[in-house]
């Protein structure tokens, strides 16, 4: 009996020892190795060991930081905002108001379609059509709506949080389409059967039971943008910075030990967002 | 509430697409029935049940409660309220929030809601549970839940979608007892929809038989099981032969079918099985013109005088067992 | 040969061990008669890694031809080319870098110098790589000019001597002298100055580069032009210097003179080609490629002068015996004149320039060299025409270009603290 329970307890640890290597190898040891990196200092063209807190101390005096932390949270936060109503919006229409399976997967593999080209194609290709002489501006002036083209359309915030939630918003609606789907359909046609109009069953009913999903959204869509550089970058023109800039700068420059504090700060400010928005929901007692 | 209101269906149809799953059926309740919608899977019964609810459009036809024409109103309008079949309790709120749901969504401040919910639940025996989420609950309970979020609404009918299914079989007799009991309480008229004909029997005042989208026959518990009149019926119902006489087809219930020495009674039969069933014993036997006809014979009666699987006797009854079925 | 023999299936390194140490026994026969190892050539691969620039496909194929190794490319950007030759020198055999990255990357010890007594056409290289004049009249310019980090004291040498010492840092390949690309239909009106970049007239359609090192140095032509700052050398400015370049920068960017600032060649050709800028900083193939699409682009030729660039390739430490024979035979043949002149049509200058005379026509020779109006259609090495008989060069002849450089692409002394004032530029 001893020896049984000895020999299951290995196997357990056998059974999970995989993950835990794959997860320790390619997870934890990263995030150490950044975490030991910036601590080290840097000349012009290597780094070196030691222990020094300059890297930090540069970035918490620097107003640049605070700034582009500031204009990385707002990017965040008005793409979550968009990316939320739009994605709850196209995941209850699939959810609620297709009724044949058939469509519904039609209409999420149309969803999904843009996505067979990469991050990039779709980003760029907003470009020629938000342009000075794009095809937005050139309709807007055909139709008469402006005389002269709109320059805040591209190179913009505009243009950034626009693509934004271009390259996110299914990220938002897959989850929410799926807590969706497991909803009792029979749940709304209780909540009518008490009474609640349309909008009470969405505010009572279905909002709070799709928590989980906009949760787990919300956590995809608020570390994509917190962590992006590349969109930014094409879609301001380079003229906006966040954070993610910030660190691929100091990499483009060899700074490895400075990209590491960044990396190392701007870590721990999304894990307290994600920790803020899992105090909204435990997403493991819902899922 | 004053006198309790009719229930009326009038030419009520339902289609889907080219499917007729109701066909323009017409019945009456009287206030205050216990009423069960009987029939197999597919028969119509619970798109009936769903268009008197307001769950399912109605095709043509319509439903008619106290005179007024309520098939175009919302659920919540008709003075109905649904019991669904696997209770459909909100599992995100507590039982005492799923109870005064209704009010909720009609305004009612949060200390009224809370305490006609909570006299809801003293009547279905739940207040010590008014706290506790639907998940923490067992099945009988859920269903006590939802019989008091549909009570709140004061319905003048309720409606249940096949309520015992989920149940076992032990908690599904103690609650259809209970069922009846507040029924018979609250004195308003119930719609159950089931597919077994004994849950239908002990709990019906009146039997609705529904087959193939149309109702087979309807009236009271004793009248459908005693004298069906129809094939569908007779064999839905149990415990009844279809035997095709020279003046045609009629029912007899296996319990009144005596036996005789071979040729002195109305058909022969060869005995083919005999099983011993505790208070009586029932008997397959092979008759005339190749029939399956079952006899139910009291038990002291057959020991008094046994007889062999193989043997040959003569099959007996009364003029008033036979009860002609429609072609 | 034993060693051919020995070849046959293995791999790369141990053929190279393997011809290493056949070459430390043949001792220095191998360099004196390069046919002996002909036959074991053919199992060569360097891999050199650059930018797009030069590390062409059609270089690489030309190379199989012609002397029968392979050479693998890896094309990147400046900033991954920089930090490949600091930070993985076992990834490389060849870095084709600029001179400005030279001068970070030399301290680190991934490259060896190179001996000029094995460059055949050493005495014939353009004498801004040598002793930084390109006549001998010529000033030297600011910035990190090519000659400065061009020598070291020895093989293993780490610091950058000011004469020509026979060790060579990098073999230079290609340089060109950049200024600002306008769009002549969209301006209509001649453009004289830097100055112009930061002309209100060109509000919401100006850009430059967002690549700090370089970037800077625009700025700092403007601000020169502008007169706003004198400095006592662009290519190594003070801090003081650097605050007061972003300084004017920054208010610029604030009242919307910039529509956008580029990283990549393609950014930089469809900002033009598109009209949302119509003046900024450009490289020459950028507006080979506008020019290409049928849209007038003119690379600028400005009073103030040229902003100037130059590459060259350089040896890894890790290459030795037979490996190292073969990048020598690399790059005399790269200095040999097809290169050069395959380069030169693209509107960039060889090191070596009369070499490559023998590998253009005449008119092409004419056109991109001596300033001279074409006789005859001038077509992009995709065979694109860009110019047609009578167009004259941007800017005029080699010597009218060169010999009007201002500036080097630099790296500062104060590059740390430059670079934290680019992103607060950016972020600003």
């Amino acid at each position: 009996m001893q020896n049984l329970l000895k020999s299951r307890h290995i196997a357990g640890w056998l059974l999970a020892s995989p993950l835990a290597v794959v997860l320790a190898l390619f997870l934890v040891l990263p995030i150490v190795m950044i975490v030991i990196v910036s601590f080290w200092g840097a000349t012009e063209f290597s780094i070196y060991p030691a222990f020094q807190f300059d890297n930090y101390e540069f970035l918490f005096g620097s107003p640049v930081t605070y700034s582009v932390f500031l204009n990385t949270f707002k990017y965040a936060a008005i793409t979550w905002v968009f990316t939320l109503v739009i994605g709850f919006t196209v995941a209850y229409f699939l959810a609620f108001h297709v009724h044949s399976l058939t469509w519904q997967v039609a209409l999420f593999l149309l969803c999904t379609i843009p996505f067979w080209t990469s991050n990039i194609i779709r980003m760029i290709s907003w470009i020629p059509f938000l342009g000075r002489n794009g095809l937005a501006n050139s309709t807007l002036i055909s139709w008469g709506v402006i005389d002269e083209p709109l320059e805040w359309l591209l190179f913009s915030d505009f243009s950034v949080i626009l693509t934004f939630v271009h390259l996110y918003t299914l990220f938002m609606v897959v989850p929410i389409f799926n807590t969706m789907m497991r909803i009792d359909k029979s749940l709304i046609e209780a909540a009518y059967d008490n009474g609640a109009t349309g909008f009470q069953t969405l505010t009572n009913v279905i909002i709070p039971l799709t928590k989980p999903g906009i949760m787990i959204g919300s956590i995809f869509v608020v570390t994509l943008v917190m962590g992006d550089f590349i969109t930014v970058r094409f879609m301001s023109g380079s003229q906006s910075a966040n954070v993610g800039r910030l660190i691929s700068n100091d990499i483009a420059l060899l700074q490895y030990p400075s990209a590491a504090a960044t990396a190392v700060v701007l870590l721990v400010t999304v894990l307290i967002v994600i920790a803020v928005l899992l105090r909204f929901v435990d997403i493991r007692k819902e899922l | 509430m004053s006198t309790p209101p009719d229930l009326e269906l009038v030419s009520l149809t339902k289609r889907y697409g080219s499917t007729v799953a109701v066909d323009a059926i017409n019945h009456h309740f009287h206030a205050g029935v216990y009423a069960c919608l009987l029939g197999p899977s597919g028969c119509g019964k619970s798109s009936t049940l769903r268009m008197i609810a307001g769950h399912e459009s109605v095709s043509d036809g319509s439903v008619v409660l106290g005179g007024a024409d309520v098939s175009h109103l919302p659920p919540a309008k008709r003075g109905t309220a649904m019991m669904f079949q696997n209770y459909a309790l909100f599992p995100h709120l507590s039982v005492t929030d799923n109870v005064a749901f209704s009010l909720k969504m009609k305004g009612v401040d949060t200390a009224t809601r809370r305490k006609r919910a909570l006299e809801m639940l003293e009547l279905v025996d739940m207040t010590a549970q008014a706290e506790r989420l639907p998940a923490q609950l067992s099945g009988g309970q859920q269903q006590r839940v939802a019989l008091a979020r549909a009570l709140i609404t004061q319905p003048q009918v309720l409606l249940l979608d096949e309520p015992l299914s989920a149940l076992d079989p032990f908690l599904r007799i103690r609650m259809r007892s209970e069922l009846k009991k507040l029924q018979r309480e609250l004195g308003i008229t119930f719609v159950h929809v089931t597919h077994g004909q004994d849950e239908a029997l002990a709990l019906a005042d009146e039997i609705v038989v529904m087959n193939n989208a149309v109702i087979e026959q309807a009236g009271p518990a004793r009248e459908v099981f005693n004298a069906p009149r129809t094939d569908f019926v007779a064999r839905f119902m149990g415990g009844h032969n279809v035997v095709a006489l020279p003046q045609g087809r009629v029912a007899i219930r296996s319990d009144r079918i005596g036996l005789t020495e071979p040729a002195q009674g109305r058909l022969d039969g060869r005995i083919v099985t005999i099983e011993y069933q505790g208070t009586a014993v029932t008997l397959n036997l092979r008759a005339t013109g190749d029939q399956d006809i079952a006899a139910l014979i009291p038990e002291e009666e057959f020991f008094a005088n046994p007889l062999t699987e193989g043997a040959t006797v003569g099959l007996t009854w009364d003029d008033a067992a036979m009860h002609p079925l429609r072609a | 040969m034993t060693n051919s023999d020995k070849t046959g299936g293995l791999n790369r390194r141990s053929v190279l061990k393997g011809a290493a140490a056949t070459a430390a026994i043949a001792g220095t026969n191998t360099i004196g008669a390069p046919m002996i190892w002909a036959q074991n050539i053919k199992d060569i691969t360097l891999r050199q890694f650059g930018t797009g620039v030069s590390n062409l496909n059609d270089v690489a194929t030309k190379v199989k031809e012609d002397l029968g190794f392979t050479l693998e490319m890896t094309a990147l950007d400046s900033d991954a080319v920089t930090q490949r030759a600091a930070t993985q020198p076992d990834s490389f055999d060849i870095a084709d870098i600029e001179y400005w990255i030279c001068k970070k990357v030399w301290p680190t010890g991934n490259l060896q110098a190179m001996d000029t007594s094995k460059i055949a056409n050493y005495d014939k290289i353009v004498g801004i790589f040598r002793d930084g004049k390109l006549t001998p009249e010529s000033e030297i310019a600011q910035g990190t000019a090519p000659h400065t980090v061009g020598f070291v004291d020895g093989p293993g040498g780490r610091e950058f001597v000011d004469n020509e010492s026979g060790w060579m840092t990098l073999i230079p390949t290609i340089y060109n002298a950049d200024t600002l690309g306008i769009r002549p239909d969209l301006i209509g009106r001649p453009i004289e100055s830097w100055t112009e970049l930061l002309n209100p007239e060109f509000k919401g359609k100006a850009s430059i580069l967002d690549i700090s090192s370089i970037g800077i140095m625009d700025m700092a032509m403007v601000c020169e032009a502008m007169g706003e700052i004198q400095y006592g050398d662009k290519g190594n400015m003070t801090r003081d210097e650097i605050d007061a370049t972003f300084a004017i920068f920054t208010e610029a960017k604030k009242a919307g003179q910039f529509r956008a600032f580029w990283k990549t060649f393609d950014e930089s050709v469809n900002l033009m080609a598109s009209g949302e800028v119509v003046i900024q900083s450009m490289w020459s193939p950028a507006i080979t490629a506008v020019k290409s699409r049928g849209i007038p682009c003119v690379y600028q030729p400005l009073k103030e002068g040229y902003r100037s660039w130059g590459g060259g390739i350089g040896l890894s430490k890790n290459l030795s015996g037979l490996e190292l024979d073969a990048a020598y035979e690399y790059i005399n043949w790269y200095l040999s004149g097809w290169v050069g002149g395959y380069l030169m049509r693209q509107g960039y200058y060889s090191a070596v320039p009369e070499t490559s005379k023998a590998f253009m026509s005449e008119n092409e020779w004419g056109y991109w060299f001596e300033g001279k109006p074409a006789t005859g259609d001038i077509t992009s090495p995709t065979g694109q025409v860009m110019d047609t008989a009578g167009a004259v060069r941007d800017g005029g002849s080699f010597y009218d270009r060169m010999g009007a450089v201002a500036c080097w692409n630099a790296v500062m002394d104060e590059n740390q603290y430059m670079v934290r004032k680019w992103n607060e530029f950016i972020a600003a």
